[in-house]
C-alpha cells in the first residue's frame, strides 16, 4: 500500500469533521508510519500493555475491548480505516483495555515521540486529534446509553446506524448497503447479549421488514422504520467542525 | 467440540437455531440457555408479546437434550 494510501482515510476524515489545512494535511502526510500486516481476531495492544506508538487502521476493522475474570468480553467500540482507536496512548501510558482486528487490516504505527513532537510544533493538529479524543468519549456515553437501556433490536439497529454514519465520511457506504463484517458471537460480545439471542434479533428485523444482516453485509430494507427502531440522533458523532 | 443448537419458543412462535455454536460441554450450553432465555423473556414480557418463553438445547441432530423454560406470572391484588 503506498504511503498516502495508509493517510487518505485519515485525511479524508479530517477534512470533514475538522476542516483540516492543506498545510496541516502535508505535516500528516510527512509523518512516518511503518505498516504492518495483522490476521482478524489478533491483538494490537493489549490491556496493560505499555504503547509506545499509535495506530492508524488504514485497511480492515478493529475493535477496543475488556475481557471480565469468567471469560467473556465487552467490545467497547468498532473502529473503521482512518481511525486512530489507541490515541489517548500517548497520553495514558498503560493500555487500561484491549485493541484488536476483527478482520484481517492493515495497521499504520505512529511513533509516540513523532506524534508528540507534532502536537507541540503544530497546536492546531493538537487541537483536531483532542477533539478526535473527545469524540470518541461522546461514543463511548453513547455506547453506555445503548447497551444500558435499548431493547435488543434497538441496540443493533443503533450500532449498525453508527457505524454507517461513520463509514459515509470516508466514501464506505455503497447505497442501502455497507459492510459490517462482525461474527454474531462478536456482535453478541457488542450488544451485551448471547449470539443465540443475536440470531433471533436479526431474524426479527429482518421479517419485520427493517434491516438484512448476511455475512458482514448490512442491508437496509426501510430507512424510515430503521431509523425510528435506534432512536439514532447523529448529533454525538460531531461529524462537522461546527457540531 | 459438540455443535449445540438452541431453539427458541416465544409464546406459539418457534425460531429454530439451524446454525448453532461450538461449546466445550453441556453445562456451557445450560449457561448459554439461561442467558439466551431470560433476555429474550426480559423484552417480550415488556412489550407483551408472550409471557413464556422456552429454549430448547439439541446437540446438532439429536433429540432435544435440556429445557429451559421462563414464565412470567403477575397477580394484581385487589386489596394490595
Amino acid at each position: 500500500m503506498p504511503s498516502d494510501a495508509i493517510r487518505a482515510a485519515l485525511v479524508e476524515r479530517l477534512r470533514i469533521s475538522s476542516a483540516i489545512a492543506d498545510k496541516d494535511v502535508r505535516e500528516i502526510e510527512a509523518l512516518p508510519i511503518s505498516v504492518r500486516q495483522f490476521p482478524a481476531e489478533t491483538a494490537v495492544v493489549r490491556d496493560g500493555e505499555r504503547a509506545t506508538n499509535c495506530c492508524l487502521i488504514a485497511d480492515g476493522f478493529c475493535a477496543r475491548s475488556k475481557t471480565i475474570a469468567s471469560g467473556k468480553r465487552q467490545i467497547l467500540s468498532l473502529h473503521i480505516p482512518g481511525e486512530i482507536p489507541d490515541l489517548m496512548s500517548l497520553f495514558l501510558h498503560v493500555m487500561d483495555h484491549d485493541l484488536s482486528t476483527l478482520t484481517p487490516a492493515t495497521l499504520g504505527f505512529i511513533k509516540h515521540d513523532d506524534l508528540q513532537k507534532l502536537h507541540r510544533r503544530n497546536p492546531d493538529l493538537a487541537e483536531m486529534f483532542w477533539r478526535d479524543t473527545l469524540i470518541d468519549a461522546a461514543m463511548f456515553r453513547e455506547w453506555i446509553v445503548n447497551v444500558g437501556q435499548r431493547p435488543a433490536p434497538a441496540r443493533l439497529a443503533h450500532v449498525m446506524i453508527e457505524l454507517r454514519e461513520r463509514l459515509r465520511l470516508i466514501g464506505r457506504v455503497d447505497g442501502d448497503s455497507f459492510e459490517m463484517p462482525l461474527t454474531q458471537e462478536q456482535v453478541g460480545e457488542t450488544l451485551g447479549i448471547t449470539s443465540v439471542h443475536v440470531n433471533r434479533v436479526i431474524k426479527q428485523v429482518r421479517q419485520d421488514g427493517i434491516v438484512e444482516f448476511n455475512r458482514g453485509r448490512v442491508t437496509v430494507l426501510d430507512e424510515r422504520k430503521f431509523q425510528e427502531l435506534a432512536d439514532f440522533d447523529v448529533r454525538y458523532l460531531h461529524q462537522s467542525p461546527t457540531l | 467440540m459438540p455443535r449445540f443448537h438452541f431453539d427458541i419458543h416465544e409464546g406459539s412462535r418457534l425460531i429454530a437455531d439451524e446454525d448453532g455454536q461450538n461449546l466445550a460441554n453441556l453445562g456451557v450450553a445450560r449457561k448459554e440457555a439461561m442467558l439466551t432465555g431470560a433476555s429474550i423473556a426480559r423484552e417480550a414480557f415488556l412489550v407483551g408479546s408472550t409471557d413464556h418463553v422456552v429454549v430448547d438445547v439439541r446437540e446438532d441432530e439429536h433429540a432435544t437434550c435440556l429445557k429451559i423454560s421462563i414464565t412470567l406470572e403477575v397477580e394484581e391484588l385487589a386489596d394490595g
